[in-house]
Order: C-alpha cells, then structure tokens, then sequence
C-alpha cells in the first residue's frame, strides 16, 4: 500500500545524490553529533520516566562527545550526507573480569535521523562498527538499548544478537 | 467530518431525533425478500431443503455470494471510542448513529448494512472480531474508531480479510475530498500535479487524505501537514515519539514537505494552492490574514462538522476563490454520504475482494466529472445529495476499476455495472416509497 511517489533510496540521501559517507568523526563535527545524542536520550524517556532527561544535556552530550573523539579505547562513527551529520555510533571497549571472552566491544549510543531510516544505513554502521571494534580487541560486541524498545530489540536480533543481560531498575 | 449527521438548525433536528427515535424504535430492521405463500415453504427456506444449499457452499464457499444474502450484506461496526464529536461515549451510545449509517446506507446504495456496535477491551480483540464476521459479509464498515487506533485495525483487517473493509472516516473524507479537490483545481486553472497543498489537522481524515493524495500523483514533497504542534518535519523534536506512537503521521513527517517549512500555519500557507483544514475547533480555527498568505485564486476546504474551521465568507473576504465546507447550508459540500453508500454498491456488485486506493481514486474522478458535466464554478465543484443519479454512476467506476485491479470475483462490463447499480438503488427507492404509501412506515408524530 506504499504510495508510489514517496521518495525511496538507498544508495543516497534526500540532500543529493551523493552516497552517505560513514567515517570516524571528527572534532568539529561535535556539537551536530550531540543534537542526535541527545536525541536518542529522548527517545529513550518515551519507553520508561527514569530516562527522563536533564535540562542542559546538549552541553553534557558536547562534553561526552569530544572526550570520545580521539579516545584509544573508544569509537564514534558518523554518517554524514554531505555536510550534514545524519547519524551517529558511539562504543567503548570495556573488560569483562569474569567471562570468556573477555573484551567487549560495548555500543553505547546510536541513532540515525528518521529520513534516513531504511536504507541499510544502520545495517552499514554495525557493521564497520563491529569490524573496527574487532581490531580495537573487541571479541563480542554488545549494545545498550532499553528493554522496552521494541525497534532497537528487532534491530539486533535480526543481525544475529541475542539479550544478554537485563537492567533493572526502580526508584528507592 | 463531514457527513450526514449535522443537525439543520440543530436544536430542532436534535428535538426532533429524540421523539422519533422513541416513536420507530430503530431505523432499520431485517426484512424478508422472498416470498412465503404457505407454511409449507419453510421447508424450501429451511430445512429440509436448505441442506442442499448449505451443502453446495460448503464444497465452494465462494458460492455463499451467490446462494445468500451475503454478497449485498455490510457491517457497520464501531467500538464506540471516537462517535461523532462526542468522544468516546461507548457502543450503546454508537448505536443511533450506526443505524443512521445502515439507513444511509440503503436508501442511497442498495446496500444491506446492519449496524454493529461492539463491546471490545482492546484493539485486537477488535481486529478478530470483524475478522470472525467474515463468513456473512459481502463488505465491512468501520466507524467512529479513535485515531491511531483506527489506522492499525483498517490496515489489518484489509490485509488479513478477503472482503472490502472500508474506514468512512479515513477512506471516505479522503475520497470526497479528492473529487471536490479535482474540480477546484480545474476551476482555478490548476493541476493536481505542482499544486502546494497544505493538511490542517493530522488525524483520521487528513492522514488518510495525504496517502491518496500521493496515490493519486501528487509529490509527497508539495504536502504540508500541521498537527496540534505545527508544521510536520522529518527533524521536529518529537518525530521519534511518533514512529512509536503514531507510525502514520510518522510516515507523513518524514515524506512531507520538501521544501522543510518550520512553524505554524501562517509560514505553511505562505504560497500554497490549496488547504485542507479537518482540524475542528472552528469558526476561527483559522484566521483571515494567514488565508490572505496563499496564492491567488486559493482553495480552501473546511470539513468540520458542525462548525467549519472558518466560515466561508471570511475565507472569500480572505482572497480564497474555491471554498467547500462539511455543510449543506453552504455550496460545496464536501459530505462523506456522497461517495460511501456507491463505493459499496460499485463493490459489492462485483463481489470485491478489497477497496482499493485505485477504486477509490476512479470514484472521485467519475463523482467530479458528474459535477463537471453540469457546468462548474466556484459554487459548484461536487455534486449535491440530491443528485442521486450520481450514485450508480460512481458505482460502475468503483466495479470497473475492482475488475481492473483484479479484486472482483466477478466481472461485469461497466454497462452491466451501471445497470445493477441503478437497479438496486432504484429497488431501495421503490421499497421506501411502497412501503410509505401502504401505511407500514408510517409519517412521524407531530
């Protein structure tokens, strides 16, 4: 029932016909990788009240953001169409004391703008998030979405991640 | 929206319903069509005879469209959450207004619908309802459902049913719209194609507008939709909720508005052609000076009932050229009850497996070339209800293009659809009168 004139691609995006570019951000690309950040920290307020979020977190999410970007241990991928950030993956690497394997290669924060949904394009970052985190040392990767995101959950399990751990939480 | 329902004056109408209402005690009631000359026909009707019959369809169930009353049988289903203006007032209080719909349904269609008002804990429970009645139905209405809700039951049961399923207040606003939104262009020079449109309101009615707009040839990007918060943009803030809240208007922030106007109405209406307010809260929903913002020889639509978002002569004193509201007492119409009760008869005469965005669209065209033939103007771009000979006409382009799609389970030229159509609206007529005449129906209490 898709109309046939709503745009679809997936090669390029709504600014042109360029292809999106997905490379490792750069220090002046922080303050628009933030916007997006604090957008997923949004979203994430929508599935439960105790990700309510802070009045200044775009200041918090700039900070967070540039002590990543030339971090050993740590990666922030961007999709860029043209000049303009169109999506973001941030992870870390983290140990993991008591299990085999050992080295984890943890996805903190990713979102894509809603436009740009659909065409592969987060299929694209995974993917070359994990192969980068693989010759960061990473020997699992693994992502932290709220339980109730019902989009991130089929994401994942479609490209063969299964859940893990479950985060409680309550108020005390 | 727009439809039969409003009171003319309403103090009058709504005092009159009362009474009468009590006086028939029911608008529609199951009538026999075959004739019982003894008892002894029973036997004929029901068993023991029948048995052959129930045989014969149980080895081809398909023939249940030939050997019942099924295939000219619609529901007029509703949970009751969203009647009229009043809200959710639950499915006893849906009833009057679901027999209204039946009655509508069969004087101006030929079409037999029962009104069916269901009590239902959940949107699913809902969904395998309807589904559970297919067996008896030619076709399914659905009405006065709240929005998102209605959306995901439409889209399902039209997926998942292999009978029409048809949402008034989504499909039927879009259609009548469309037909209404043909004429006014071609009256003010314009073509749908390029044509800036711009949706006040974002619920049932201009969701469902916006997708047969884009069905219908019109760029996604050359729409602009506003909602209680403004101008629908793939960036606005809250355009994440709605992916999970409202995954339509959703889909409409994302595909809409290329050009990625910001703000409200006045920066929306800033240069378009055409706007089409189903938003309420009228008479000045909508003002004067951001009217005033559109292109020369605007259109402008008001579909709420009963009070238009802005009364037609602020609109023309506005600069708009082309104005249709929801109400009779005004020209242009744009009324719901002009295309639902030919959309069922054009389908249900083929034995539609579905209404298509197609047949829909081949409806308003057929609805705004009847107009047209009859010599437009600014006061006149659809037809009035009175124009019955316009039901079968839009019925046989419904058939037409159910058999062109492929959804007809049987296929009838346009001339043999033309010709049933009429017969069985003109059978309705014939009943009603005859009926009236002999005293069965008798005239209202003073």
């Amino acid at each position: 029932m898709t109309p046939q004139n709503r745009r679809k691609s997936s090669a390029s995006g709504p600014q042109g016909t360029t292809p999106i570019q997905i490379h490792r951000a750069l220090k002046g690309d922080a303050s628009s990788i933030a916007d997006l950040v604090v957008r997923t920290k949004r979203l994430n307020n929508e599935f439960d009240p105790l990700f309510a979020v802070v009045e200044d977190a775009k200041s918090r999410a700039e900070k967070y953001i540039v002590s990543t970007i030339g971090s050993p241990d740590k990666l922030l991928l961007v999709a860029a169409d043209g000049s303009k950030i169109v999506g973001v993956l941030r992870a870390e690497m983290r140990e993991r004391i008591f299990y085999d394997p050992h080295v984890e290669g943890l996805v903190t924060d990713f979102y894509i703008l809603p436009e740009y949904r659909r065409k592969a394009l987060g299929n694209q970052m995974i993917k070359q998030a994990s192969a980068k985190l693989k010759e960061m040392g990473a020997q699992i990767i693994v992502a932290d979405v709220p339980s109730q995101n019902e989009i991130a959950t089929r994401f994942y399990v479609k490209r063969g991640f299964r859940s893990l751990n479950q985060f409680f939480g309550k108020s005390p | 929206m727009a439809n039969l329902r409003k009171p003319k004056p309403a103090e009058d109408s709504s005092k009159k319903a009362l009474v009468y209402s009590k006086f028939y005690a029911g608008k529609v009631e199951v009538a026999p069509k075959v004739p019982v000359r003894s008892l002894d026909d029973f036997a004929i009707w029901y068993t023991p005879g029948v048995a052959a019959v129930s045989k014969a369809i149980e080895a081809d169930p398909d023939l249940s469209f030939d050997y019942t009353g099924r295939w000219n049988t619609v529901a007029v289903v509703t949970d009751g959450s969203r009647v009229l203006g009043l809200g959710k007032i639950g499915p006893e209080g849906a009833l009057p207004v679901m027999e209204g719909k039946a009655l509508i349904y069969n004087y101006l269609g030929g079409v037999n619908a029962i009104p069916l008002p269901v009590r239902v804990g959940s949107e699913e429970e809902l969904i395998s309802f309807v589904k559970a009645l297919e067996p008896s139905l030619g076709g399914v209405n659905l009405e006065d459902i709240e929005s998102p809700k209605c959306f995901e039951v439409l889209d399902r049961l039209r997926a998942e049913m292999k009978i029409p399923v048809w949402h008034d207040d989504q499909q039927g606003t879009a259609g009548v719209t469309l037909a209404a939104l043909y004429n006014a262009l071609e009256v003010t020079g314009r073509k749908l194609k390029g044509s800036r449109i711009v949706l006040f309101g974002a619920g049932s009615a201009n969701i469902a507008t916006e997708r047969l707009l884009v069905e219908a040839g019109v760029d996604s990007r050359d729409i602009v939709v506003l909602d209680t918060k403004g101008i629908l943009y793939p960036e606005r803030e809250d355009v994440d909720k709605l992916m999970l809240k409202n995954k339509w208007k959703y889909e409409i922030a994302i595909h809409t508005n290329g050009d990625r106007i910001t703000g409200g109405l006045e920066e929306a209406l800033e240069g378009a052609d055409v706007l089409v307010a189903a938003a309420g809260q009228g008479p000045d929903a909508i003002t004067r000076d951001q009217v005033s913002r559109m292109n020369k020889r605007a259109i402008t639509f008001f579909l709420a009932n009963p009070v238009p978002e802005m009364l037609p002569g602020a609109a023309h004193k506005a600069g708009a050229e082309v104005v249709a509201t929801g109400r009779s007492d005004y020209p242009n119409q744009v009324n719901n009850s002009l295309l639902f009760p030919a959309i069922f008869r054009g389908a249900l005469d083929v034995r539609a497996r579905t209404i298509t965005d197609q047949m829909v669209i081949d409806a308003a065209k057929e609805l705004a070339a009847f107009a047209k033939e009859r010599g437009l103007s600014k006061n006149y771009i659809i037809p009035t209800m009175v124009q019955w000979e316009v039901y079968p006409r839009v019925a046989a382009a419904v058939s037409q293009a159910a058999v062109r799609e492929g959804q007809a389970r049987r296929r009838l030229s346009r001339k043999e659809s033309f010709r049933m159509a009429m017969e069985m609206i003109e059978h309705s007529r014939k009943v009603m009168s005859s009926l009236r005449r002999s005293g069965i129906i008798r005239d209202p209490p003073e």
